[in-house]
Parts: structure tokens; C-alpha cells; sequence
């Protein structure tokens, strides 16, 4: 199928802001008028400029003058008012990604009455602070946030802080490309294949299955892996360069510390489609907070964070060296680099990288039942262009007792070596008790779906355009489970509440933002639906939300029921 | 004393003690207790203690989070655990308490540990297969001890001289979190 690359780009680029000036009319905005003075209050400005990333200069749009934009530092408990100028030629928004709001001022377009901040005008996002701890904010309008449109949050706690540390470094992670983000969905939108050229399907599995059978075809896949010809649905933009605190890895940022130390890491992943595998060389990173949240502390030496989520980690470097914050794309298209060193001027080493891993059957959502093959787009593939040449090529060695050099099998695998402990979500339990014990009102199914050849993701089978919102009364418990019937993992994330992971650790189940799902996989989380309005709930991949990958979350004040 | 205090006082016993022997795997010496602690004082009895020190331990951290004492003083520690969690107060250098902490993570690991308790069956059980850690019972190591929440436990210390001397928690990540304090040795 082809269509007018002209009028998809458009599209692509108007989707959000369209559905957000419908809304826009229909409620008044207490935001916009004077206030007294709040205990903060602050000017951003949203304007293009240019940025130069490890020599080559190209087109952004920073907030308040910056890429990223400047870290906010606030206290729990504090109003603050933050007044956002647009000095663009279109639309934009920020979104307090993570931060508990009257819903207006969540800043997400077309949800709440919010309607985004037009050219020249000026906005005034004005809240209380109810919660401590490392969030972000971004632009949650098109394509900006891939733009440069990010910042961290970092919010004191208005009692002791459970965590001391000497020293306290935001580590904002995110992906950056000179294309322009309308130009990248249109290419993804066009050919799937675009960035991703031998990519094969689950189609492509089946049809390969029954004509080799499925020993051979997995096998056939973990030599695709090897030869690293199989980009294998791990990620769908590729020619990334990635960021830590918007420098690339030639100009590698530079976090200071002294020796003995104790160094807490703010780790953000801001990136638009980039999910992270974290690690320090040298260093345990003991985690304490996921999303914001404490957690019992839990010392790992690497995990994996999906895009918006955050973890907050203690280092304690004791010896008088650089050390490495190593940050890999799970395609592993390259990295992202940070330094952590004594003084100015140092680099430590730069690791190996780990090899990509391959997906398997449990990715492919062969342990569930609910495969709905009618998800996938059989005429979009183009199967021939796989290069079988390379089965033949694997035959040779079949049968061969493979010693097993560096390799990763399945979507979980980082190829963690052995002896090192990787953050699991099972090992996150909150610092604080699960506060609502109630058993869910009623479970919310949400099937996480797509046509990936046609670059279509949905929730449901529906694209956010003529999706059903999901309504649960104010006041309910309840269970969303996300089945995740694609090839990809979706960081799937619900403003303006909290959703608690159900990963066994009741009575303290850590609260998230975001939730990454893995390919094939179902994860269930309890939500208390204790703020009224319309919040979205999406996935936090920035093209897949903006092909449609997005739900309403209603939450109905009862008095409208009677 | 309370028996359930001497209880816990008596898993301190066991295993508040320097980490190397326990940890050493093979290598368990049961000498290898005796040298350690030798350096940051001694162990003393309650009784002979003209000073208190309480101490409140929180998840994750301790209040006060400094302590002053004199070379040469013996003082009781009274610590109370206002917490959630399992938590330990430990005497010793950042190096010991390294070490310490290996033998913690195993002890967690074993389950001898939880997050919020002691498993004293466990405890029985397993120790006896661990080198080292049979040799503890009836040494005078006692360094520290661990507090089940909502537990207060005594113990007493006496400091010989001025050295870089930490208390701390070392029930896994705790530490790392900032569960630990500076103990100053004045003159």
C-alpha cells in the first residue's frame, strides 16, 4: 500500500495537537491567569536552536535554553509556578512526566482541557508538589521531545530523605537523530523496513517453521543473530546517536566526585524509542529508588530501563580513578557514555559491547493464548528480501556443539555475565507499605498490539483516534493487565497516578510510572483511581504513541453517575 | 536483659563478627576473629559502662548519625530499631564493614536473614556448615548487633584509640544507602 508521503507526514506531525484543540475549547483553564507569587516560580522559554553533538551540528528545540533542559530542583511540598513561553512557529506542551497534578496542568494536549501552548503565547502551569524524588519533564506535543524538548526533575523530600548521599548527578539518558521526527515517521510509516532492513517477522517464523521445523528455524534465527544481519524487532529506529545529559560519546559528560564518596545517580531515560542497558564497570550500583519511588535498597551491577522510567542508584567509589557509566541500546546500535571521574579532564575505559540478543518463542507471544494472528499484517513483508543465502550458509556448521561465545537468547538476556546480578522488576519493593489493600473492583484487559509492517500500533486492536476510553469510577482499585502480544517491548506509561506492579512482592509493590512489557509477555499493575479526569495512558515509545499506540484513562467522578 | 534480646545478642554474636573468617570460605580460621576488632577496642560488659548511648534505627538510617566517645571509655549502646526492616548496628572500619557485608549478603542469600527478621532455626541449621561460623559462639566479639523491628537491644563497647571508625548497618544495600554513621574518638 502506498500513500502521499506529504499528507502522512502532516498528519503524523498534527495528530496530537488536532485532538488536543477539540478539547482545548470545552474547558476553561484555571492555569491562565495571574497569580500571587508561589514559593518557586520560573520562566521557561521552548525555541529552536542547534545542537552540537561530538562535532555535527543540527536543528533542536530546547526548553529554557538548554538541551537538556535545565534540571528543575524543587521541595516536596512547594507550589510552584512555572511559566512556559512558546517562541516556536508550532504548537507545544509540557508534560510533567511522573508528578501528581490536577490534570490541566499535567500538560498533555487534547486530555484534562489542556490545549497546548500556541506560538507566542504563554502558559502557566502552576502546582503544589506532592511527592519527592527524580522525575522529567518533557514536551508531549509531536515530535519535540526527540527534538531536545527533556529535563530532569529532582524534588527533595520535605522530611529526611532514607537515602543519604555526598554528591548527587542527574544521568539523563536519551537518543538524538539530525532527521527531523516527522520525516522518521514517515519513513517508518512508508517501509517498515526502512531502518531495519532484514528485519523478519513472526510470519516469517511461521512460514520458515513449517517448512524447516522449529529446531531448525530457531536456530536459523540464532545464526541470524550471530551475524548480526537480523535486526531482530528490537528496536525500529536506528542511526541513533545516544546522549548522557545531551553529550555524545566523544564529548562524553563528566560527573565529579571524591574518592569515598557516596554518589547518587539520577538515571533518566528520556530517549524517544531507546531502552538502555545500564552498568557502571568497576562499580555495584545499589538501587534505591524506581520511578521516584524508594525501594529497598538492591545491588546490582547493571539493569535495564525502559524509556520515561527513572532509577535512582548509590555508587560508592572509593578509588581515585575515571570510571565509565555505560549505557547500551538494547539493538545495540551503539551507546551512550558518561564519566565518572575526580577531577576535569579524565575518561575511563570504554567497555566491550555486549552482543545483541535474539528473540525467541516466548518473545513472539507463544506462551500465551491469546495470539491474534490477524495483528499481523501478512502482505507488508517482503519475505524474499531475507537473503536464505544465509541458511544455507548456517548448514554447514549445523549440528556442531557450539561453544557458546558472547551470545544473548531471548528478549530478557543483556548477555549479563555470569556472577554479575541484573536488576529484575521482581527485586523492586517499595520503602513504604502498599497503602490501598483492596482487592481490584475489576480487571482492565489492555492487549498491546500492532501491524508492523504498516507501522500501525494500537491498544486493543485501536489506534488512539477511534479507540473506546477506558472509564473506572473515582475512587476504584483496579487491575490493568497489559498483554503484549507483539515483538516489541512497550514502555507503557498512565499519567497522573501511580501504578503498582504486581510482581509479587505484596503489601509492598513498587510504584511506576511507567512499566516496561516485554515481548509476548503479560505484566499486571493495581491502580487507585484516586484522581479524576482524563489522563493518558500510552506507550512511551514516541512513534508508537504517535501511530496510535494510546488510550483515554477516564476517571469518572461518582456524582456523575447519579 | 530481655530473653528475646539475649537472643538476638547472641546471633550478634555469631555473626557480627569481622567478616574474613566467615567469608573466606575454605580458609576459615578461628583465629581470624581475634585480630580485628582488636583494633577499634573491645567488648565490655554492660555493666561496666558509666555512659548511654541510644540510638535509633530508621529505614534506612540512623538517628543520631554521629557519636563522640573518648578513647579509653566504655559506653552502652542502646538501639532500638523504629523501622520496618532488619537492621544492624556494627562497629568497625569501612573496611570491615565491607567484608561484613559479604557475609550479610550470604546470609541473606541462605535465608538465615530476612528482610524483616532473623530465621533463628536457620540460623541454627546452617552455621554449623559454614566455616568459621562455629567458631563464634562464646568469643568476645560482639561488635554489634542486629534488631528485628520494633526490638531494642543493648550492647557494650569499650574504644581504645582514635581510628576512622564507622557504625553501621550491613544488611544488604543499607549500607549503601547511607545507613551508616561517623563514631568520633576524643581524647
Amino acid at each position: 500500500m502506498h500513500r502521499e508521503p506529504h499528507t502522512l507526514s502532516r498528519r503524523a506531525a498534527l495528530r496530537l495537537a488536532a485532538a488536543a484543540g477539540l478539547a482545548g475549547v470545552v474547558t476553561a483553564h484555571a492555569g491562565r491567569h495571574a497569580f500571587a507569587a508561589a514559593d518557586r516560580a520560573l520562566d521557561l522559554a521552548v525555541e529552536r536552536t542547534r545542537i552540537t553533538i561530538d562535532g555535527e551540528t543540527t536543528r533542536a528545540i530546547a526548553i529554557g535554553g538548554s538541551i537538556p533542559a535545565p534540571t528543575l530542583r524543587w521541595r516536596e511540598g512547594e507550589e510552584v509556578v512555572v511559566r512556559v513561553t512558546n517562541r516556536l512557529d508550532e504548537p507545544t506542551s509540557i508534560h510533567w512526566h511522573g508528578l501528581l497534578l490536577e490534570g490541566v496542568m499535567d500538560g498533555a494536549p487534547g486530555f484534562n482541557g489542556f490545549a497546548p501552548i500556541m506560538p507566542g503565547e504563554t502558559y502557566t502551569y502552576r502546582f503544589v508538589l506532592r511527592q519527592a524524588g527524580t522525575y522529567w519533564y518533557h514536551s508531549h506535543s509531536a515530535g519535540q521531545e526527540q527534538e531536545g524538548m527533556y529535563g530532569a526533575i529532582v524534588i527533595e523530600p520535605a522530611g529526611r530523605d532514607p537515602v543519604r548521599a555526598d554528591r548527587d548527578h542527574v544521568v539523563l539518558l536519551s537518543d538524538h537523530t539530525a532527521e527531523a521526527p516527522a520525516a522518521v515517521l514517515r519513513k517508518l510509516r512508508i517501509s517498515e523496513g526502512y531502518y531495519n532492513n532484514g528485519r523478519r517477522t513472526l510470519v516469517d517464523f511461521f512460514r520458515d517453521a513449517e517448512r524447516d521445523g522449529f529446531s531448525a528455524t530457531l536456530r536459523d534465527r540464532l545464526a541470524w543473530g550471530k551475524m548480526r544481519m537480523d535486526a531482530t524487532d528490537l528496536a525500529d529506529v536506528t542511526g541513533y546517536r545516544f546522549l548522557v545529559n545531551g553529550k555524545g560519546v566523544r564529548d562524553h559528560w563528566t560527573g565529579l566526585f571524591r574518592p569515598g564518596e557516596r554518589v547518587r545517580l539520577r538515571i533518566i531515560n528520556g530517549s524517544a524509542m531507546s531502552i538502555f542497558d545500564v552498568r557502571i564497570p568497576g562499580l555495584a550500583m545499589t538501587v534505591v529508588a524506581a520511578d521516584g519511588q524508594d525501594v529497598m535498597p538492591v545491588r546490582v551491577d547493571e539493569f535495564r530501563i525502559g524509556v520515561g522510567e527513572t532509577y535512582d542508584v548509590i555508587v560508592l567509589a572509593r578509588e581515585d580513578r575515571a570510571y565509565t557509566v555505560f549505557a547500551e541500546p538494547i539493538d545495540r546500535s551503539g551507546y551512550a557514555r558518561a564519566t565518572l571521574a575526580p577531577r576535569e579532564g579524565m575518561a575511563g575505559e570504554i567497555p566491550e559491547q555486549r552482543p545483541r540478543t535474539v528473540l525467541t518463542m516466548a518473545d513472539m507471544g507463544m506462551d500465551h493464548g491469546g495470539m491474534d494472528h490477524g495483528d499481523m499484517d501478512h502482505g507488508g513483508s517482503d519475505h524474499a528480501a531475507m537473503g536464505h543465502g544465509a541458511h544455507g550458509a548456517h548448514g554447514g556448521s549445523a549440528g556442531h556443539a557450539d561453544p557458546a561465545p558472547a551470545r544473548a537468547v531471548g528478549w530478557a538476556d543483556a548477555a549479563t555475565p555470569p556472577g554479575a546480578k541484573a536488576l529484575a522488576y521482581d527485586d523492586l519493593q517499595s520503602l513504604t507499605r502498599t497503602a490501598d489493600l483492596r482487592e481490584p473492583a475489576h480487571v482492565i484487559d489492555l492487549r498491546l498490539t500492532g501491524m508492523m509492517s504498516r507501522y500501525v500500533w494500537t491498544l486493543n486492536g485501536r489506534a488512539f483516534d477511534d479507540g473506546e476510553p477506558i472509564r473506572v469510577a473515582y475512587g476504584d482499585r483496579v487491575r490493568i493487565r497489559f498483554i503484549n502480544t507483539t515483538m516489541m517491548a512497550h514502555p507503557m506509561h498512565l499519567h497522573g497516578m501511580f501504578m503498582e506492579l504486581e510482581n509479587g512482592r505484596t503489601g509492598r509493590l513498587p510504584r511506576k510510572h511507567v512499566v516496561l512489557v516485554p515481548p509476548g509477555r503479560t505484566l499486571s499493575v493495581l491502580v487507585t483511581a484516586n484522581e479524576p479526569g482524563e489522563w493518558p495512558l500510552h506507550c512511551h515509545l514516541l512513534y508508537h504513541m504517535a501511530s496510535g499506540m494510546m488510550a483515554r484513562f477516564v476517571v469518572e467522578p461518582r456524582a456523575a453517575r447519579l | 536483659m530481655h530473653p528475646k534480646s539475649l537472643l538476638i545478642a547472641t546471633i550478634a554474636l555469631l555473626m557480627a563478627g569481622p567478616g574474613p573468617a566467615f567469608a573466606a570460605g575454605g580458609h576459615g580460621h578461628g583465629q581470624a576473629h581475634a585480630h580485628d576488632t582488636a583494633a577499634i577496642g573491645r567488648p565490655a560488659a554492660v555493666s561496666a559502662a558509666r555512659r548511654t548511648i541510644r540510638v535509633e534505627m530508621h529505614d534506612n538510617h540512623f538517628t543520631p548519625d554521629t557519636l563522640r566517645v573518648k578513647a579509653g571509655e566504655t559506653i552502652r549502646f542502646v538501639v532500638t530499631n523504629k523501622g520496618d526492616f532488619l537492621h544492624e548496628f556494627s562497629l568497625g572500619t569501612a573496611a570491615m564493614h565491607a567484608e561484613h557485608q559479604k557475609t550479610m549478603a550470604v546470609m541473606m542469600e541462605h535465608g538465615m536473614l530476612t528482610p524483616t527478621g532473623i530465621d533463628a532455626e536457620r540460623m541454627k541449621m546452617d552455621h554449623s556448615a559454614m566455616p568459621g561460623m562455629d567458631h563464634g559462639v562464646g568469643h568476645d566479639h560482639a561488635n554489634g548487633v542486629l534488631v528485628e523491628p520494633g526490638k531494642t537491644a543493648d550492647f557494650a563497647w569499650t574504644f581504645d584509640k582514635t581510628v576512622d571508625l564507622e557504625f553501621a548497618c550491613n544488611v544488604p544495600g543499607h549500607y549503601e544507602a547511607g545507613m551508616v554513621g561517623t563514631v568520633v574518638i576524643g581524647r
